[in-house]
């Protein structure tokens, strides 16, 4: 019952959070120097085509029931018509977020899974020189700049070594071809690989350095010292005993570095042509196509906010001591 | 003396080390302990504000026996050199100027030679004195960055901490509302929106949106300081809520303070970085990112490894050195992560 209790306190939380952040930025858009008009609607369109969405989004009436109207646009899923494209940015952008979640889960779950192996291992043999080098490596990692660190993996692995195919996701002759899904989800795989490497070394300091610590404090626990006692044998206590009490910040830690990962994901997708929702906003932005960018960013805000709801959860389920 | 003075340790003018008064025929002299002094004969203890230059030098003594805090001060150390250096920069000639400077003799980005140490980039400004240029500004974002986010983030600790209740559920509503916003991405929408930012502009909002880290820390420390004797001594003195957060929890948590200043810094460079590698960045301000951006646009990044090594190179020690800085100040303040280092 309490565990329900959390579950939609921190839903509706999270509701009231997004809707403020809805709220924010249409007043951003209203705030912003120029005609709220010339943001939401296409120059180039014929004043017909013009008037009919201006009306649909209530441009021409009240502040108040242009806000109305914002909202529950938003909810019925018309976020307005891109720019670029021509069609409406909810398409666009759904078609971008696979791509996102493919690259950022896969990449985010394998640096989380790493970096816990690794921090256990320079935890338990702490002081030595595998630990040193262990943690400056992490250090190095944590604080490496995302996108000169993309363009060197570019420089090395993409151009001078060759291994690896220099941008987007799936070669151009195949996307044309008909060949089979194998074929196709193999050469998805060969562009992902570089992206993913990229993100993977960025990430996996970060979860190093705090399972290192976490291990080294639940190491000073007297569960410890009983199991020690106990005869168990050291394999058993660093990974039955310690480590799964230790994992247990790292993954609100996901949760919190989450804000962080997609800062480096837009510009790992930025560099590496990925058509992910990041590489989208950065070129909405670019180019001045307003819904665009509105429907990203909305986008993004979305799943930082459900990322972090799992990760609550998650918390809660995994660690039976947590008071509701 | 009123027993209450003892309660009101700032009332005193000047605290004296030693007291000497007569109890009977003996001479007494009574010594104060470290940490606190004596007043009209009564030890009065303020733990709370031991002697700053001592507690001081006996941190500094700690941090420089840590190889991380050492190496990091002294790429610190270069770094600053190279940014003071920049201001001297157009003494060289107006060549030499990272911004408008254009060596007539080269026409494309030319390697490194006697006259430009670092090469040129492609309309032939010397790099190396854009990268002094960079040292600069990185400087000032991400000191200026920090300094704001320090200041919004410990004030709003303390008053959250001290205050409880629904101040306290508020603010820390809010701080965990603005955490979970990636910052780069709320920075990319407003210059989308507002047109180029200026410098001083992305700082305030990359402080802005990165002080709750700094406000959960300090808010805790303040829930312990909370009920220590000296907060309960001087409330029933009297004093006001402002002068028991200001002038007595304050001191305490400083050095916490100073220690997450290392980390904004930090990250306030990063994101200033990326920004300007978006092209988002001061126009009128060369900074690394800007220069990773001119290496990229201009189709360069495969021809002119002397031009992209550099600036990432140079963000990442920086950022890398103030990271290690605070790893080692980490380990002054927390004396628990210093035996684990020594054992």
């Amino acid at each position: 019952m309490n565990r329900i209790v959390f579950m939609s306190k921190k839903t509706v939380e999270l509701f009231i959070l997004f809707f403020l952040i809805l709220t924010v930025l249409f007043f951003l858009f209203r705030l912003a120097p120029g005609d709220p008009v010339t943001r939401m609607v296409d120059p180039m369109l014929t004043p017909e085509d013009a008037a009919h969405i201006i009306e649909q989004m209530g441009l021409d009436k009240p502040l108040i029931t242009q806000y109305m109207i914002y909202v529950k646009n938003f909810f019925t899923g018309n976020l307005g018509f891109s720019f670029h494209y021509g069609e409406p940015v909810v398409q666009v952008i759904m078609a971008r977020l696979p791509c996102t979640l493919l690259l950022f889960t896969t990449s985010t779950l394998l640096a989380a899974l790493a970096g816990v192996f690794l921090g256990k291992i320079s935890a338990w043999k702490k002081g030595s020189r595998l630990d040193g080098v262990l943690s400056i490596s992490a250090l190095v990692c944590h604080t490496l700049f995302v996108p000169w660190f993309a363009l060197m993996m570019l420089w090395v692995l993409g151009f001078q070594v060759g291994w690896f195919p220099l941008g987007g996701i799936i070669s151009p002759e195949l996307w044309i071809e008909e060949s089979s899904f194998l074929v196709k989800a193999l050469d998805v795989l060969h562009h992902m690989l570089l992206p993913l490497l990229t993100l993977f070394i960025i990430h996996v300091g970060s979860y190093l350095l705090l399972m290192r610590s976490s291990m080294l404090s639940v190491l000073k626990e007297d569960y410890i010292l009983t199991a020690r006692a106990k005869g168990l044998t050291d394999r058993v206590i660093r990974n039955r005993h310690a480590a799964k009490n230790a994992a247990l910040p790292v993954v609100t830690s996901v949760g919190l570095s989450l804000a962080f990962s997609i800062n480096g994901g837009a510009l790992t997708e930025q560099i590496f042509t990925w058509p992910g929702i990041g590489r989208e906003l950065i070129f909405a932005v670019s180019n001045n196509d307003y819904p665009l960018a509105q429907g990203c960013f909305l986008l993004i805000a979305a799943v930082v906010l459900s990322a972090n709801l799992i990760v609550d959860l998650l918390y809660a389920w995994l660690d039976p001591r947590i008071h509701y | 003396m009123p027993i209450s003075a003892l309660f009101r340790p700032h009332i005193v003018s000047k605290p004296r080390k030693t007291f000497n008064f007569r109890c009977g025929r003996t001479k007494v002299r009574i010594r104060s302990a470290r940490g606190g002094y004596i007043q009209n004969g009564y030890h009065v203890n303020m733990s709370h504000n031991v002697g700053f230059i001592n507690r001081f030098s006996s941190s500094w003594k700690i941090f420089i026996q840590n190889p991380l805090g050492k190496a990091g001060l002294i790429i610190l150390a270069l770094f600053a050199l190279m940014a003071f250096a920049s201001f001297w920069v157009h003494l060289l000639g107006p060549m030499y100027d990272p911004m408008t400077g254009v060596d007539p003799a080269v026409s494309h980005s030319v390697g490194p030679n006697t006259s430009h140490w670092l090469g040129t980039d492609f309309i032939g400004r010397d790099i190396f004195c854009q990268l002094m240029e960079g040292a600069k500004i990185a400087f000032i974002v991400g000191l200026a960055s920090a300094f704001i986010s320090i200041v919004i983030g410990t004030v709003v600790g303390m008053v959250s901490g001290y205050a409880g209740g629904i101040v306290d559920i508020l603010l820390m509503r809010m701080a965990d509302m603005v955490m979970v916003l990636p910052s780069l991405v709320i920075l990319l929408i407003i210059a989308a929106l507002f047109g180029q930012l200026n410098i001083w502009m992305i700082v305030f909002l990359i402080a802005i949106l990165r002080w709750p880290a700094v406000a959960r820390v300090i808010r805790s420390q303040t829930l312990s300081l909370k009920h220590r004797p000296f907060i309960e001594a001087s409330r029933v003195a009297g004093a006001s809520n402002m002068r028991i957060i200001f002038k007595h929890i304050m001191p305490n948590v400083l050095p916490l303070a100073f220690l997450y200043m290392t980390f904004r810094v930090t990250s306030a460079i990063l994101v200033e970085a990326s920004l300007s590698f978006l092209g988002f960045g001061d126009p009128g301000q060369i900074s690394w990112g800007m220069m990773l951006q001119w290496v990229w646009s201009s189709g360069h990044m495969f021809q002119a490894p002397y031009w992209l090594l550099p600036p990432g190179i140079c963000i990442s020690l920086l950022t890398l050195s103030f990271y290690m800085v605070g790893r080692a100040m980490d380990e002054v303040l927390d004396p628990r992560l210093r035996k684990e280092g020594k054992e």
